[in-house]
């Protein structure tokens, strides 16, 4: 079997848990909890945490099985074929909301008038090729993405750092409503989930889980990088920029001899854009051909390129339908899928007796 | 009836050769025998053939048999006693066959001969310092060359016939205990397969090589030099050697062996590491170059310096053609240029370089067809390109793609298209070698001769990013 290495784990969790928390997220959490957003951050992130931790316990005990085998180890097949249903909605959803981040993204800063279908040309070719290439061939492309992508964010953080920022005032809202504004953006987050999915794909050696966690944590700690320096650059008027990362550069001091630097931030933000489109693409397309095994990967990336254009049109051409939808429908949806139902496996699989296989890495 | 044997085996092969004019056949009689000669005359040497074969026999005395040939009269030569199915391929081999009505046996002499070229500097790769030999077009030559630079009873040349009517020799060449047993199989598993009419060069069993021969990016390394190709032996790859070709192939291939010169190990590792990252930002300039100014240009303008900006404004003022044909024309030109002058003669080298340089770059700047920001990007790109000058025409092709996608998508198609790339190189992986390592997957061990090189005595274990079997090479 073609297995990816923790270190290549290591880098999938670090760009998924980036890509759409860096241009929409800052600023509309800022309208409900100001700068206490970075509480309910720090809320998510530990959440998050708690997954992954239940997602190296499930490794521990089934090995390399997939997802699926342990599923319907523990509750039987017609339920094991549901919850796999679940996770294909769910990642249906994320692959679209990180498609219209970007896309408002591109279409505000950029490309203005009609971008709907450059994009779409642009990306879903790109991604499908990306899905139909294969997880180890695309978490290869990632390592050699990971050190630029790096490089970008650290290079836009480091400009907006070096110019007038102050603290903002912390502790103006209360817990209810950080709790509130946890369940409002809940969507967002869910992104350790993608390990459950191909976790027959994952070679973790002994002693490898820390490798996995250092990415992890520095994504985390990017993340709530650009959440601090965001608020303590815009303060009040954080809600009004509604792109971050690339805000962070384009109200920065300006270098008259190289030309505005948001470029950088724009190449970025595209990169880790198609990154994120992909794994989570690629997690559909799993999830659709665990659920229906007599088709192939090719089948579902098409099922995918329907689903995409029809919710296209219905949502992500109007964006605050898609926020809409995020916000006040499907965080029910997510809670479930982030974590009640990894949960429920890891509670369920203490009936189970431990196993471990090994798998070819390269 | 003994002397019709002779005659007889001389008319069957003067028909089966077609009466072909370089097949030649001696008869020497006297009255105690009668011995035949077959040879083609284009393969041999007329006075070798007189003083070490047919004068011998001719001042031999007694009455000759198969042991007097072997021992006494041609004692000097390279003698094999064949078979009469082997008479047809030895004759090819350009070597002398002789037989008798007085004994059975047939006897082949090898006095091959033919003008063969002595090992040069091969014009596509100079090198400042170190060897300066290159592979010939004789492959016994070109084995020498090797077995000099590896004193091993462990280097192996295995030979294989390919092409129904050429019979072309093709040597896998590898150090046992070195190089990985299942890849030679491999390779030699791929060869033996090959069923073609003829093998002109190398370049012809390339292909049958490959696990994706459709694809634009090359999967089979390929050198004129012979330092090249030993270091790569002693690494664990296979070569392979093609008769009448100076370009000898070798597997397993990855991208960085083209980013690496001969000269990197022949100078300081400082400067080799330095000249390794320009020749990679020499590659993305001459990929992205043109495509990334045109995407500036036409969607992202305002990121540009403001002066640059507006020398860009004056310049492409009334200019007849949009920004993206501009540049495709410019490129258009270079690449015509380009051919003209590999096509040209010598002497028509200079003209070429004053219609081009002066003629249609300076008056066409000055005609208003073309604009000189559009003429340095193009030109930068075309220059840039041959600080990696074996990825030449995969860089060409993707110049195109990359004109079209920054020209119509901007920075986003150049992106897209960037990943879309590396996704597709990551798929590629013969002989379980990943294309792109050791970056991707990251194989730490083989960083010590990626873009920052190492010194030699610190290179302490062979390449994992291949199979091989030689862990360390320095103890």
């Amino acid at each position: 079997m073609k297995s990816i290495s923790a270190r290549q784990t290591g880098i999938i969790l670090f760009l998924t848990i980036l890509a759409n928390k860096i241009l929409l997220l800052p600023s509309i959490m800022y309208e409900k909890t100001k700068a206490d957003s970075l509480f309910v951050m720090f809320l998510f992130f530990a959440v998050e945490l708690f997954v992954l931790w239940i997602f190296f316990a499930l490794k521990d005990k089934f090995g390399n099985k997939s997802l699926k085998d342990v599923l319907q180890n523990l509750i039987g097949k017609s339920f094991a074929k549901f919850l796999l249903f679940v996770f294909l909605i769910f990642f249906l959803f994320k692959t679209m909301l990180t498609y219209s981040v970007i896309y408002v993204y591109l279409k505000d800063l950029v490309y203005q008038d009609e971008f709907g279908f450059l994009a779409l040309i642009c990306f879903l070719p790109v991604v499908n090729q990306g899905v139909i290439c294969g997880l180890r061939a695309m978490s290869r492309s990632f390592e050699l993405f990971f050190y630029l992508v790096l490089a970008g964010i650290i290079f836009c953080l480091s400009i907006a750092f070096f110019t007038n920022v102050s603290f903002p005032y912390f502790f103006v809202s209360n817990p209810s409503q950080i709790f509130n504004t946890w369940f409002t953006y809940i969507f967002s987050f869910g992104d350790y989930l993608v390990l459950f999915i191909f976790m027959d794909k994952i070679h973790i050696k002994k002693g490898e889980k820390k490798k996995i966690l250092s990415f992890v944590f520095l994504g985390i700690a990017i993340v709530l990088s650009i959440f601090l320096i965001f608020y303590c650059k815009y303060h009040d008027t954080a809600f009004m920029h509604n792109n971050a990362l690339a805000d962070l550069l384009v109200f920065s001091v300006q270098f008259n001899a190289v030309g505005r630097l948001d470029i950088i931030a724009m190449v970025t933000i595209m990169a880790l854009g198609l990154f994120q489109m992909e794994i989570f693409q690629f997690a559909f397309c799993e999830s659709f051909v665990m659920v229906f095994p007599k088709l192939s990967i090719k089948y579902a990336v098409a099922v995918f390129d329907v689903l995409f254009f029809i919710v296209y049109f219905v949502l992500i051409g109007k964006y605050e339908l898609m926020i809409q939808l995020t916000t006040e429908y499907l965080p029910y949806f997510a809670v479930i899928s982030n974590y009640i139902l990894p949960i429920l496996i890891f509670a369920l699989s203490f009936k189970h007796k431990k196993e471990v296989k090994d798998a070819k890495t390269i | 009836m003994a002397k019709n044997k002779v005659k007889n085996i001389i008319n069957k092969f003067k028909k089966e050769f077609h009466n072909s004019n370089d097949f030649a056949s001696r008869i020497y009689e006297n009255d105690k025998q009668v011995i035949g000669m077959l040879f083609l005359k284009s393969m041999t040497n007329p006075d070798l053939f007189s003083q070490t074969i047919y004068m011998p026999i001719q001042n031999f005395q007694d009455k000759i048999d198969e042991k007097s040939l072997l021992e006494k009269i041609l004692k000097n030569n390279s003698i094999e006693i064949i078979e009469e199915k082997d008479i047809e391929k030895n004759i090819l081999d350009g070597k002398v066959v002789i037989f008798s009505d007085s004994f059975d046996g047939i006897v082949s002499v090898d006095i091959l001969s033919f003008p063969s070229r002595t090992p040069s500097e091969p014009p596509t790769s100079p090198v400042i310092q170190g060897p300066r030999e290159g592979f010939v077009e004789d492959f016994k030559t070109n084995l020498t060359l090797l077995r000099r630079r590896i004193h091993s009873k462990d280097l192996v040349f295995q030979t294989l016939i390919v092409g129904e009517k050429t019979n072309t020799k093709v040597i896998v060449s590898f150090i046992n205990g070195v190089a990985d047993k299942k890849v030679v199989e491999e390779v030699k598993k791929k060869i033996q397969s090959i069923k073609i009419d003829g093998v002109i060069d190398s370049y012809y069993i390339l292909s049958f090589l490959e696990k994706r021969p459709d694809s634009l990016f090359k999967q089979i390394g390929n050198t004129e030099k012979p330092d090249i190709v030993a270091s790569k032996l002693l690494e664990g790859k296979v070569a392979i050697i093609v008769d009448n070709s100076p370009i000898v192939l070798t597997v397993p291939f990855i991208l960085m062996e083209d980013l690496q010169s001969s000269n990197d190990y022949y100078t300081n590792h400082h400067y080799s590491s330095l000249v390794r990252i320009i020749r990679v930002l020499g590659l993305m300039i001459a990929i992205i170059a043109p495509g990334f100014y045109l995407a500036l240009q036409l969607f992202h303008y305002n990121v540009l310096p403001l002066n640059f900006l507006i020398t860009i404004a004056n310049t492409t003022q009334g200019l007849p053609f949009t920004p993206f044909l501009e540049i495709l024309f410019i490129f258009l030109l270079f690449q015509i240029l380009y051919e003209v002058s590999l096509r040209l003669p010598s002497y028509l080298g200079l003209a070429t370089s004053i219609v081009g340089a002066l003629i249609l770059g300076d008056t066409g700047v000055k005609a208003g067809l073309i604009s000189p920001p559009g003429v340095i990007i193009v030109a930068l790109a075309k220059i840039a390109l041959y600080t990696v000058p074996e990825e030449q025409s995969q860089i060409t092709v993707l110049q195109i793609l990359f004109i079209i996608l920054g020209g119509s998508l901007g920075i986003l198609g150049i992106v897209t298209g960037f990943v879309y790339i590396v996704n597709y190189l990551n798929t590629l992986d013969d002989f379980s070698t990943p294309y792109l390592s050791p970056y991707a997957p990251r194989i730490a061990n083989d960083l010590q001769d990626a873009l920052i090189k190492q010194p030699i005595n610190e290179m302490k274990s062979s390449p994992q990013s291949f199979p091989n079997k030689n862990k360390e090479r320095v103890k």
